[in-house]
């Protein structure tokens, strides 16, 4: 076997190395997310006392709510933070002296969360659909569900990337949680995981479609849902590659300055 | 074969004055604060040859391990181990190198460490019957064959030092840079490691480079010292010879009614001194004895004392 699916069974293992925090996030969070979500909307539904906002009846906000959380945590893992903190102690050393990339560890790291979450989100989305849906699941949707979550995937990539140019600048600063924490609202926010962003005035939605943003929550949750068409979906792959080149190449050149700082902490 | 020729690295920090104050001035302006970590070192080990680095805390021990490691870059002069240069990173130097910080965790908290060898094992491409091998050879000869399934946060501290060697150790390294790594031990886990490594040694040959507070880690396993004050280099020799560096005193051990204290005095003034000891205070206890290494090597680092 090769070693990063080595690191990958790895990380996937520690997810279940404790089973009470396993069965809350796998379980819990999720079902607390939805449960808060669906409250809200239908009091604004009902105070608006409209059947439809947006695009959305109240039915599909709810798919929506239960999607755009796993989503969030396919792209941003439980990792995030993890690397500078490692910076901040030393302990990135580890990496440095293993014989193979420290980016391509930390990638494959990354993603297993993303795999791990995926299969949540798959599962999950499966089991609403049977239990709780309004109409039971087809060929289409089943389609529908794996090409976005293949698409959260691609995101996750994207925001492992962006992460990494964040994390990286621990090198420099002393502490980088305000840039981290900025960086997750303005994905929540941009990306529709805070509310759909079809929401937002329609000038600023034609500037978001050239940014990585919709297409790290809002395009995946919409495909899985079915609202997104093959055009729209192949534009959205195509401009995620772009930003994960564009990400790749600063993490490189960031790496490239900041390896020099590095100290391990200690004289 | 490690060669090191004028290896200076300095680190810069920023120095904030204590309180609120100092915590509001920093935050427009920060003063720069640069420290010599190394001042121009030279150094030249040869394969299967074992070196103590003594020096005080801050001295700059650890900072020249990191750089031979590849960690950390230097600000100026060369260094090579086995003919690659280490910061570089070359996956071919990596794959023959291993690092041991004893205050570092190398193996994964939350899992056991047969999980960690196997990812490591991968990571090295190390072959399946050496595998087996060496870990079947540094379990029995660490004694931690029991504890290889359970999860490393649950071992004890002198355990997890054992299995961080083993993780350490299983690629078979040509060059093994060890940093303090009997810090927090207790006594026989000390003494287990020691044990350890000078079996390792000779099986294996390697170049190591050991770095400790515990003079008896020193003793026991390096014939060649370098003693480091200040970033630089005092004394760079066999062990053996550093108790002729003060070959010409004594060590006084004075025991008065009201404190303990050492006194070094030159041989020919041992008489003299010792009766305005005696006439100076009441004295319970007196030990006339020849300076141990510690007491030289304490000396040293104090006075800086360079070899004649």
């Amino acid at each position: 076997m090769r070693w990063w699916r080595h690191v990958m069974a790895m990380e996937l293992r520690k997810i279940i190395a404790y089973r009470s925090d396993f069965w809350i996030t796998f379980l819990g969070q999720t079902a607390i997310q939805l449960v808060v979500a669906r409250a809200l909307w239908q009091s604004i539904f009902e105070a608006q006392g409209v059947k439809e906002m947006q695009g959305y009846t109240l039915e599909m906000m709810q798919l929506y709510y239960l999607i755009v959380p796993i989503g969030m945590k396919i792209i941003t893992g439980e990792n995030f933070g993890f690397m500078a903190r490692e910076i901040y102690e030393g302990t990135f050393t580890r990496y440095l002296l293993y014989p193979l990339s420290v980016f391509q560890y930390k990638t494959f790291t990354y993603m297993s969360y993303s795999l791990f979450y995926s299969v949540q989100l798959i599962l999950l989305y499966m089991l609403y659909r049977v239990f709780v849906g309004e109409a039971p699941m087809n060929v289409q949707d089943v389609g529908n569900l794996l090409l976005g979550t293949g698409l959260f995937f691609l995101a996750a990539f994207a925001y492992v990337m962006m992460g990494m140019l964040i994390e990286l600048l621990a090198l420099w600063a002393d502490n980088i949680w305000s840039v981290a924490v900025m960086m997750r609202f303005f994905t929540s926010f941009l990306g529709g995981a805070f509310i759909p962003l079809t929401f937002l005035p329609e000038w600023s939605q034609k500037i978001l479609v050239w940014t990585p943003f919709p297409y790290l929550v809002s395009i995946p949750a919409r495909t899985v849902m079915g609202l997104t068409d093959l055009e729209e979906i192949a534009k959205a792959i195509l401009i995620i590659l772009v930003w994960i080149l564009v990400f790749m190449e600063l993490v490189k050149l960031l790496w490239k300055k900041g390896e020099m700082k590095y100290t391990g902490v200690g004289i | 074969m490690i060669q090191v020729k004028n290896l200076r690295k300095t680190f810069i920090s920023h120095v904030k004055e204590p309180g609120l104050k100092g915590s509001l001035k920093a935050l427009f302006k920060r003063e720069i604060k640069q420290k010599d970590a190394l001042k121009s070192v030279n150094l030249e080990i040869k394969q299967g040859e074992i070196l103590g680095l003594i020096g005080a805390n801050g001295a700059g021990k650890t900072t020249l391990v990191k750089m031979l490691a590849g960690i950390v870059h230097p600000t100026s002069g060369d260094a090579t181990v086995m003919g690659y240069v280490p910061w570089q990173r070359s996956n071919e130097y990596r794959k023959q190198m291993s690092l041991i910080m004893g205050q570092k965790n190398q193996v994964w908290w939350d899992l056991p460490a047969m999980d960690s060898f196997i990812l490591l094992k991968e990571i090295y491409q190390i072959p399946e019957t050496q595998y087996k091998y060496n870990v079947e050879f540094l379990a029995e000869t660490l004694m931690v064959k029991d504890h290889l399934k359970t999860q490393v946060r649950k071992l004890s501290l002198g355990e997890r030092m054992k299995v961080e060697l083993m993780a350490a150790l299983l690629h078979n390294p040509k060059v093994i840079f060890l940093d303090e790594p009997t810090i927090g031990l207790d006594i026989s886990a000390q003494k287990a490691v020691r044990g350890f490594l000078r079996q390792y040694q000779k099986e294996y040959k390697p170049i190591t480079i050991l770095t400790s507070h515990y003079m008896e880690d020193i003793k026991e396993l390096c014939p060649r010292v370098v003693i480091i004050k200040e970033g630089e280099f005092v004394y760079d020799g066999a062990l053996s010879h550093i108790q002729k560096m003060l070959g010409d005193e004594k060590v006084l051990t004075v025991t008065t009614d009201s404190t303990t204290f050492k006194l070094n005095v030159p041989r020919h003034d041992l008489s003299k001194k010792t009766q305005e000891l005696f006439e100076k205070n009441t004295i319970l206890d007196l030990n006339i004895h020849d300076p141990s290494i510690e007491d030289i090597i304490e000396s040293i680092m104090r006075n800086g004392v360079r070899p004649s």
